[in-house]
């Protein structure tokens, strides 16, 4: 039995066009330094596997993409736009960059339709039939039409995680973002959603996952980054990354999780 | 060696003491000798207060008298409720005028019926009821109770109410036999159902503007008979106080408690420090400084009566334990709903309006019943500064020339009566908190 996962390697979409532009980004959190002189060009299509030990700053890094945090120094340029203290850039880069979290983050009080449909209708003032439309049409994508009317509580956890993708993806944004996406869920969940990934790279979405799947890494990753203690150790392609590492850290880092 | 068990073990019941009653009185009551002896002691305590109270308060007391003396020559070791009985509907109202009491008791049938759908799991669009008993219910009952000729203001909110009151009760209806929302009912019948979300809009807009107009229309025609505030009092005053004070102080402590988490260092300030001055000083001290100083704050000739100077004293008060109670049920929201609110490009409003608040308020309502409970005692010291609310009422019995003197029967009432509200409204608190501890879904 092949599934998707096991699939070789995707075909690359990346394009020539830059989307993320990080060069000498330093985050702080108090006077604890969590990333340090970030520089990471990503271009349109592509796609960017991120591992490394709990703690390394990953987390933050991408967290940083979206503007959910602010960096110190350096430049964040996304979709054009340097990210920084004007409000109206930001609210636009959020709609721009969807997101997906280790916990889902579903909103409990609303059904999965409802989650879809809030942020078509209230941020891009979409109509309600045709935000409903959209809905069903990523929901179905995802491969649970038929929870569109119940509660984020009454669904397993590998289907809320297939919501909050769907949720992400009703805005249309350009560039996805996973943070650990199957760290939270029960083994037999995890290749439901990684397939629903796989699916997602298939289309061409520019994507930075974090995630410790390496056989997901191997199938979609144009290209592995590896991170430790706030720098970017290593960046190579997943079969040169996985087969002759460089780095002694990464050598290390790979010999525990593999 | 490998341990293999042939057969699935059945259940089996647990032992006795684990269910039966007399088992736990045997664990719970009857342990050991000490245990026993108390149980005894405490059995016979019990026994001999239930009994004098019997005796007293039935067994031996009075119903039917014209007078305390003819309570006395029916029995000396009884209580004397005739008096009470006598007063009960100047307990209840007060001094408003006896053929008006159905304005009373409709105001209080009208809050009833508005709020009974909050709890009926069929009927949707809970959140516009919520808001609609906040915004519009009071004007309707202000007017109830105070009559007199409306202002423009008064007749155009007075007449909201009546429509709002109305599409709730259709809303009601529709719900609980169809399963549909009101809103839908009215586009399927004007067949609009599929149309686009604007001519939706359109529709109900135009049904909603017609019904206004005609109520509007029809309210002209008549006025209720004036009531000055005054003639107020009793159990009526006293709910009208807590209620009010209730109702205003949630949108003012949502507002405070937003103010206090801001980011901008001001209103942060501020609303930190009204919070914990008002938080700081007893309700009596709010009251008297109330009616004392608002006077010289206001310009000349501009005089607020009483009764609205305690009831924004009561709402200030009250705004501020509020404030705290929202604070805390926006704590309760884990942090991950703002990032997921953030990462589909709701802003602060959007984020507050529909994600927290909404999840913060289930938190918060054991809390604002709490609150309520408290705001309903502390109320009857507003007869301190001189409302006829039942407190004061309750003590005018015994400077009643019949029931002169009568001063136990008339306060155990009162005592019993808040006993009952409190309680209950406690244990229905807690009985929320629990409901809503257990369908807690993230
Ligand atoms: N809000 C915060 N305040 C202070 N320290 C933080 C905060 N968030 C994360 N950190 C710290 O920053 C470091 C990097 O965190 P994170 O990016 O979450 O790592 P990863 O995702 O790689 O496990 C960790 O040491 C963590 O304790
Ligand atoms: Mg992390």
């Amino acid at each position: 039995m092949t599934t998707k996962t096991q699939k070789s390697q995707l075909s690359s979409a990346a394009s020539n066009e830059v989307i993320i532009e990080i060069s000498k980004m330093n985050k702080w959190y108090g006077d604890f330094h969590v990333l340090k002189d970030i520089n990471l060009n990503v271009h349109q299509g592509e796609r960017i596997v991120v591992c490394g030990p709990s703690g390394s700053g990953k987390s933050t890094l991408i967290r940083c993409i979206n503007a959910l945090e602010e960096h110190q120094e350096g430049e964040i340029i996304v979709d054009g736009i340097l990210l920084g203290k004007n409000l109206k850039n930001l609210s636009h880069i959020r709609t721009e960059v969807g997101m997906v979290f280790q916990n889902f983050n579903l909103f409990p009080h609303l059904t999965i339709l409802e989650n879809l449909t809030l942020g078509p209708i209230w941020v891009r003032k979409m109509g309600k039939a045709e935000a409903k439309e959209t809905a069903m049409k990523y929901l179905e994508r995802v491969k649970i039409p038929e929870q569109a009317d119940k509660y984020p509580g009454q669904i397993s956890g590998g289907q809320q995680q297939r919501v909050a993708i769907a949720r992400s993806l009703c805005m249309n944004p350009k560039i996805m973002l996973f943070d650990e996406p199957t760290s939270a869920l029960d083994p037999e969940m995890i290749k439901e959603v990684l397939d629903v990934m796989v699916d997602l790279a298939e289309t061409g979405m520019t994507m930075i996952v974090v995630t410790h799947e390496m056989g997901f890494a191997k199938t979609i990753a144009d290209e592995v980054i590896f991170m430790d203690e706030g720098d970017i150790v290593e960046r190579n392609n997943p079969h040169d990354f996985f087969g002759k590492p460089e780095h002694e850290r990464t050598k290390q880092f790979l010999s525990q999780i593999l | 060696m490998a341990i293999v068990t042939a057969q699935k073990t059945p259940d089996r019941q647990p032992p006795l003491s684990e269910t039966s009653i007399i088992g736990w009185m045997q664990k719970n009551l009857f342990s050991s000798i000490t245990n026993t002896i108390l149980t005894v002691i405490t059995l016979y305590i019990v026994y001999l207060t239930v009994k004098g109270i019997y005796i007293w308060g039935f067994a031996d007391a009075t119903f039917v008298a014209e007078n305390r003396r003819e309570c006395y020559n029916n029995s000396l070791t009884g209580a004397c409720w005739a008096g009470v009985i006598d007063w009960m509907d100047n307990i209840m109202y007060g001094r408003y005028p006896r053929d008006e009491l159905w304005r009373i008791n409709a105001g209080g049938i009208l809050v009833v019926l508005w709020m009974a759908p909050l709890w009926m799991s069929k009927v949707k669009g809970k959140i516009f009821i919520g808001i609609s008993v906040v915004m519009l219910y009071p004007f309707l009952a202000g007017y109830l109770f105070s009559g007199g000729s409306k202002g423009l203001f008064m007749q155009v909110m007075v007449s909201g109410a009546i429509v709002a009151f109305i599409a709730n009760m259709l809303n009601m209806i529709i719900g609980l036999t169809k399963n549909q929302s009101l809103v839908q009912f009215l586009l399927r019948i004007f067949n609009q159902n599929n149309a686009s979300d604007k001519t939706q809009r359109n529709v109900i807009l135009g049904i909603m503007i017609i019904s206004f107009l005609a109520i509007f229309l029809w309210q002209i025609s008549f006025n209720l008979e004036k009531v000055g505030w005054t003639q107020w009092g009793g159990l009526f005053l006293t709910l009208v106080i807590a209620g009010v004070g209730i109702a205003a102080s949630m949108p003012l402590g949502v507002i405070l408690a937003l103010g206090r988490r801001s980011r901008l260092p001001v209103v942060r300030v501020l609303s930190t420090s009204f919070i914990e001055i008002f938080r700081s000083v007893p309700l009596i001290t709010v009251l008297f400084m109330a009616t004392t100083m608002f006077p010289l704050f206001m310009p000349d000739g501009f005089v607020l009566n009483k009764l609205v100077q305690v009831i924004i004293a009561v709402i200030l008060f009250n705004a501020c334990y509020m404030a705290e109670n929202v604070r805390a049920g926006l704590q309760a929201i884990p942090k991950g709903q703002f990032e997921g609110a953030h990462t589909i490009g709701l802003g602060y409003w959007g984020t507050m309006g529909l994600i927290v608040m909404p999840q913060a308020l289930k938190h918060m309502i054991p809390n604002i019943v709490g609150n309520f409970i408290g705001l309903l005692k502390n109320s009857t010291l507003v007869s301190i500064i001189g409302l006829f609310d039942i407190l004061l009422m309750l003590r005018s019995i015994s400077r009643d020339v019949p029931w002169l003197g009568l001063h136990r029967e008339p306060l155990i009432f009162g005592a019993v009566l808040f006993f009952i509200l409190c309680f209950s409204m406690s244990k229905y608190s807690r009985h929320l908190e629990k409901k809503l501890s257990t369908d807690n879904k993230s």
